[in-house]
């Protein structure tokens, strides 16, 4: 099928440093993968003047153990997150979202980095990066800032990247272990190659039995991806128990503003909100060694 | 002997008078020549030129001008086409003569086509496209068919008066006197919604000046004859002007049925008036935008039945939201009519159709052609008679359904070929129905599993007396091989690939491998589309004659060349013997002996289906030469946290005649399953207050994937076959996408407790349905 892409210059850079120089002009745009972006030029949503690739840039590929946290480069392409040994081990949540994305030929070439650049509140990495408390490593041309996931997505399709700015890695902190557990639950339209109408990642810490640590990441229910302080906060010190997620969960609704849009309404997704976050609480505490009955 | 070529010459030696031998007539390519318009294998290889359509941004306009000067501007734009270039008739409808190949004066829809734009490549074509600038004055637009049944003031249509535009009815006994008899009635309103084809392939087409002596296009069509006719309609030239080749398609289902001779036709035209090789193809947006989707349906339903468990009375109203054009609309809505009853025996029936005009994309062909829905309908209804009644709905369907000698709502009685109870009983053991049936839809917890039933039935053929037939060439080469042309298109079916080589090889003895079935061309005679089921049930009756002829000749020569009476000549895998001897000669000989001996080995195999009549004032009679039935079972488990249902397992059964190809039939019912369950559960289209397709993409408009199919279990046949076609087969292609919408229902039904009565049954629905915010 024929589309017209917009005029636009490709630049190869030979060098981070070039790359962050070409990102300076404006309107130029990286493009990794282009999973997103391509798209977007073919219908129109997006008019770059240049496009920069970065995806063979080695200072922003590859999965690194760096002691107590896992440093992911932003052009590791989504299929290496599902196969990493290393993620599944200490956060098996990033995986095993991932591997809900879209198809095995797209995961072979779409980033994490573009996932979370492309900044859309329905980004399926956010929610496990949210609950992993991960950090976004921002590089530009000398300068280096480093923020939590959940402060880098700024509004729909908008991230705090500046001008000539760059992702250049994604930290994971090493967080599973002893009474840990962590689940990603997603609903889309079907069972694979979907986008999400919402999901939800959770992480909960329990000692003997009591929780003491409960994060709660939705995305497509808010203009970000959000947490959910207000179940946060239900759960922790709380008996691990299946009553208490069940209430618990629908604090989630204080956390949410959900629109409605082509894929579900605002009234679907508050239903779904509360069901997902009870599914997934429910998972990660089985995962965390609790036994809950519903 | 009339087909005698001794008394054929001899006839035409006699004659005296003439009207062109002995004459001077100018030699075909003369004038062509002449201009060095005369194309060589050389010419063909000029890249062709790109086309792009220009579509209409108004729901409903009158178009004040098209100022086409910026797109002309524009480097490689070599021609703009509107209307008004059409040197033939613009006007295209297949039910109604209703629609315009080009928009001319007003625009119905957003996506109607406005302008062509032919360039020197695609960029050019797709910018200049963008720089034509149509001035519309806007009308007032209509998108629900209720309201446009009832308003005069604003017509889609003016010349038809009013928004209807087609009426249907069916009339059998007395429904008054029909309900007075009944002990349970239950009356429902059904709402169903359009589908998208989502074919791999979109429509296309190449169309190249002077191929073969002709204009040629290469199309994505499911009936080249008729995309021969359009485009020579459109371009005002003779039928034999036009050559059609289809080759694989990337799928149809009907889709290509209504748009494959329009893009054509859109090639074609701007082929001609640029003398210029033309390739079109639409993008996925332009395919959903403008092509014509599965009808949308608003269904009243009222039955009833006796305490005993029989029928007395079906009143029945459907509209169909028809959108901008008619496009095959009436036919659509015919065969919803006459099917609406489902294939049961009631005495008293009356159904209204009316097809009605709005400002949305056109309803069209689609897998099933109006009977999913009426279906849907028939069946929900069914479920609900035998609760009231406190029967199981197996045994409450199988104390009405048709068999051999009743009549069908029409009036019409099938004395044979309806093998449907059987298939219902036989199936009913192998789901192992009555003990699902009792022991789902008691599950209390988050996930509650339900099984359902449904039957349905389809006519074969086109509808009323609405004449069909069937026809192709076939000749054996002189080594042995057989060549057939038939019209009938390889569109991921296999018919001619399959079923077609299977039945020639079975009539001459010979192995497939010897068979070569030309399809997809008009240079093949015209064999009907492929739709309607018919690619071998009617497509290969000619094929199947054909060879049979030849057959008789070739056993008469064996005979004689094997001295023995032609009773004990047999065809086995390319030998021929005499039955309890030794006897025998090769295939291959026996054609060389043909050629030599002056027996005519090639033949047209031609055959007319025979049927009656249908009264439409009355709304009586004749509808079908016969039925293929199918009965499905389906089982599902309902996450009642969600909404979302997964379909687990389908157990089908086919009353479908003679199954000539059981894998291909398997993979034509696994592909039913497929668009029939993604069609109930999430397929759906949003549209904008002014009739705007929203997600007219892959994003947004979701078919299931490999990981939401359930188990298809392996289907029963029962083979009733059918007296005229060949070996008894009946179609097969559409069935198991008929029922599946009232399967699934009726086992969501089953595992709730909750009847929906609109599609699609999107976890949305059925989550906000559980929790009472719908």
């Amino acid at each position: 099928m024929y589309y017209l892409l917009p005029d636009f210059r490709f630049v190869k850079p030979e060098t981070l440093r070039e790359a962050f120089r070409e990102l300076e002009t404006e309107g130029a745009a990286p493009i990794a993968g282009g999973t997103d972006l391509v798209i977007d030029m073919k219908v129109g949503r997006r008019k770059p003047d240049k496009l920069v690739y970065i995806a063979h840039l080695p200072e922003l590929n590859g999965i690194r153990d760096a002691g107590d946290s896992i440093v992911i480069g932003a052009v590791t392409k989504l299929q290496s997150i599902v196969d990493s040994e290393l993620l599944r081990k200490h956060a098996p949540v990033l995986p095993e979202a991932v591997n809900e994305m879209a198809s095995w030929q797209i995961r072979n070439i779409a980033t994490i980095g573009g996932n979370l650049g492309n900044a859309s509140p329905a980004a399926d990495t956010a929610p496990p990066l949210y609950v992993l408390n991960a950090k976004v490593v921002i590089k530009g041309l000398g300068t280096e800032r480093v923020m939590p996931v959940r402060e880098f997505f700024v509004g729909p399709k908008k991230n705090a990247l500046r001008k000539g700015e760059l992702i250049q890695a994604i930290i994971v902190p090493k967080v599973a272990g002893e009474g840990v557990g962590m689940s990603y639950v997603k609903i889309g339209r079907r069972q694979a190659f979907t986008l999400s109408i919402v999901s939800v990642a959770t992480l909960v810490k329990v000692e003997g039995n009591e929780i003491v640590d409960a994060r709660v990441a939705l995305n497509a229910v808010a203009p970000t991806p959000v947490r959910a302080p207000h179940v946060e906060e239900a759960l922790k010190g709380s008996k691990a128990t299946a009553e208490v997620v069940m209430k618990a969960a629908e604090e989630v609704l204080k956390d949410i503003s959900p629109i409605s849009d082509v894929r579900a309404s605002k009234e679907y997704r508050r239903l779904l909100s509360v069901a997902l976050t009870r599914e997934s609480l429910l998972t990660s505490l089985r995962r965390a060694g609790v036994k809950v009955e519903v | 002997m009339p087909e005698d070529p001794y008394s054929l010459i001899e006839r035409w030696m006699k004659a005296r008078s003439f009207l062109v031998i002995g004459k001077s007539v100018t030699r075909a390519d003369a004038i062509e020549k002449i201009l060095g318009r005369a194309k060589y294998v050389e010419d063909f290889l000029d890249g062709a030129l790109f086309a792009k359509m220009v579509l209409s941004t108004e729901p409903h306009a009158r178009i004040l001008g098209i100022d086409d000067s910026a797109a002309l501007r524009i480097k490689g734009v070599r021609r703009v086409i509107t209307a008004r270039d059409v040197p033939g008739i613009n006007e295209v409808g297949y039910a109604l003569p209703d629609q315009p190949l080009l928009a001319d004066k007003k625009v119905r829809y957003i996506g109607d086509t406005v302008a062509l734009v032919v360039a020197d490549d695609f960029e050019a074509a797709l910018r200049g496209a963008e720089e034509v600038d149509v001035k519309y004055e806007p009308l007032p637009h209509i998108l629900d068919p209720l309201e446009a049944m009832e308003r005069t003031d604003v017509l889609i249509h003016e010349e038809n008066g009013s928004n209807i535009a087609f009426r249907t009815k069916v009339r059998k006994g007395d429904v008054e006197e029909g309900f007075s008899k009944a002990d349970v009635v239950v009356e429902n309103e059904y709402r169903t919604h359009r589908q998208d084809h989502i074919y791999l392939e979109t429509e296309a087409a190449l169309a190249v000046p002077g191929l073969d002596g002709r204009l040629t296009v290469i199309t994505a069509a499911q009936h080249p004859h008729l995309a021969q006719k359009i485009v020579a309609k459109v371009l005002g030239v003779n039928w034999s002007d036009i050559k059609i080749i289809v080759p694989y398609l990337g799928g149809g289902f009907g889709g290509k049925d209504d748009e494959g001779p329009l893009v054509a036709a859109k090639a074609a035209l701007a082929a001609y008036l640029t003398g210029k090789p033309v390739f079109l193809e639409y993008t996925r947006e332009e395919s959903i935008l403008v092509h014509p989707k599965r009808e949308s349906t608003i269904i009243k339903y009222k039955s009833g039945a006796t305490n005993d468990g029989k029928l007395v009375a079906a009143e029945i109203t459907i509209i169909h939201d028809t959108g901008a054009y008619a496009n095959r609309g009436p036919f659509i809505l015919w065969r919803a009519t006459v099917h609406a009853t489902g294939p049961y025996k009631v005495p008293n029936v009356k159904v209204d159709g009316y097809a009605v005009y709005t400002n949305k994309v056109p309803q069209g062909s689609y897998r099933g052609f109006g009977n999913p829905s009426a279906q849907f309908a028939a069946e929900s209804q069914m479920d609900l008679l035998a609760e009231k009644l406190g029967m199981d709905p197996v045994e409450f369907r199988l104390k009405n359904l048709l068999r051999p000698g009743d009549d069908t709502a029409t009036g019409q009685v099938l004395e044979d070929s309806v093998g449907i109870a059987e298939a219902l009983e036989k199936l009913a053991k192998v789901a192992d129905w009555k003990r699902k049936r009792e022991t789902y839809g008691k599950d209390t917890g988050r996930f509650r599993r339900g099984i359902g039933v449904a039957v349905a039935w389809h006519g074969i053929s086109t509808s009323r007396g609405v004449p069909d037939w069937s026809n192709a060439y076939l000749k054996v080469e002189r080594d042995g091989s057989v060549t057939v042309h038939t019209g009938i298109v390889e569109i991921g079916q296999g018919s001619p690939n399959s079923s077609h080589r299977q039945i020639v090889a079975e009539v001459l003895g010979i192995p497939p491998e010897k068979v070569k079935v030309v399809y997809g061309t008009t240079d093949a005679p015209d064999t009907g589309a492929t739709h309607a089921s018919r690619g071998t049930t009617v497509g290969a009756i000619g094929p199947f004659i054909a060879a049979a002829k030849v057959r008789e000749r070739l056993e008469r020569l064996a005979s004689e060349l094997l001295h023995a009476p032609v009773e004990q000549i047999e065809f086995v895998n390319g030998i021929i013997k005499v039955r309890g001897t030794d006897k025998q000669i090769t295939w291959e000989k026996l054609i060389d002996e043909a050629y030599k001996r002056g027996v005519e080995v090639s033949a047209t195999g031609y055959f007319f289906l025979p049927k009656g009549k249908f009264d439409d004032e009355k709304g009586r009679g004749f509808a079908y030469p016969a039925y293929s039935f199918i009965a499905m079972i389906a089982e599902v488990e309902v996450d009642t946290w969600t909404g979302v249902t997964r379909v687990t397992r389908v157990w089908p059964a086919l009353a479908a005649g003679k199954i000539i190809n059981p894998q291909q039939v398997e993979g034509q019912i696994e592909g039913a399953v497929a668009q029939g369950m993604g069609y109930v559960l999430m397929e759906q289209f949003v549209f904008d207050e002014r009739g705007r397709i929203l997600n007219p993409n892959l994003t947004d408009y979701v078919i299931p994937t490999a990981l939401d199919m359930p188990q298809v279990m392996k289907p029963v046949y029962v083979e009733d076959l059918f007296k005229y076609s060949p070996f008894g087969a009946k179609g097969v292609g559409e069935m198991a996408l008929i029922p599946a919408p009232a399967a699934i229902a009726n086992a969501v039904a089953h595992a709730l407790g909750i009847r929906f009565t609109q599609l699609p049954l999107t976890p949305e629905r059925i989550l906000l349905t559980l929790r009472g915010e719908k």
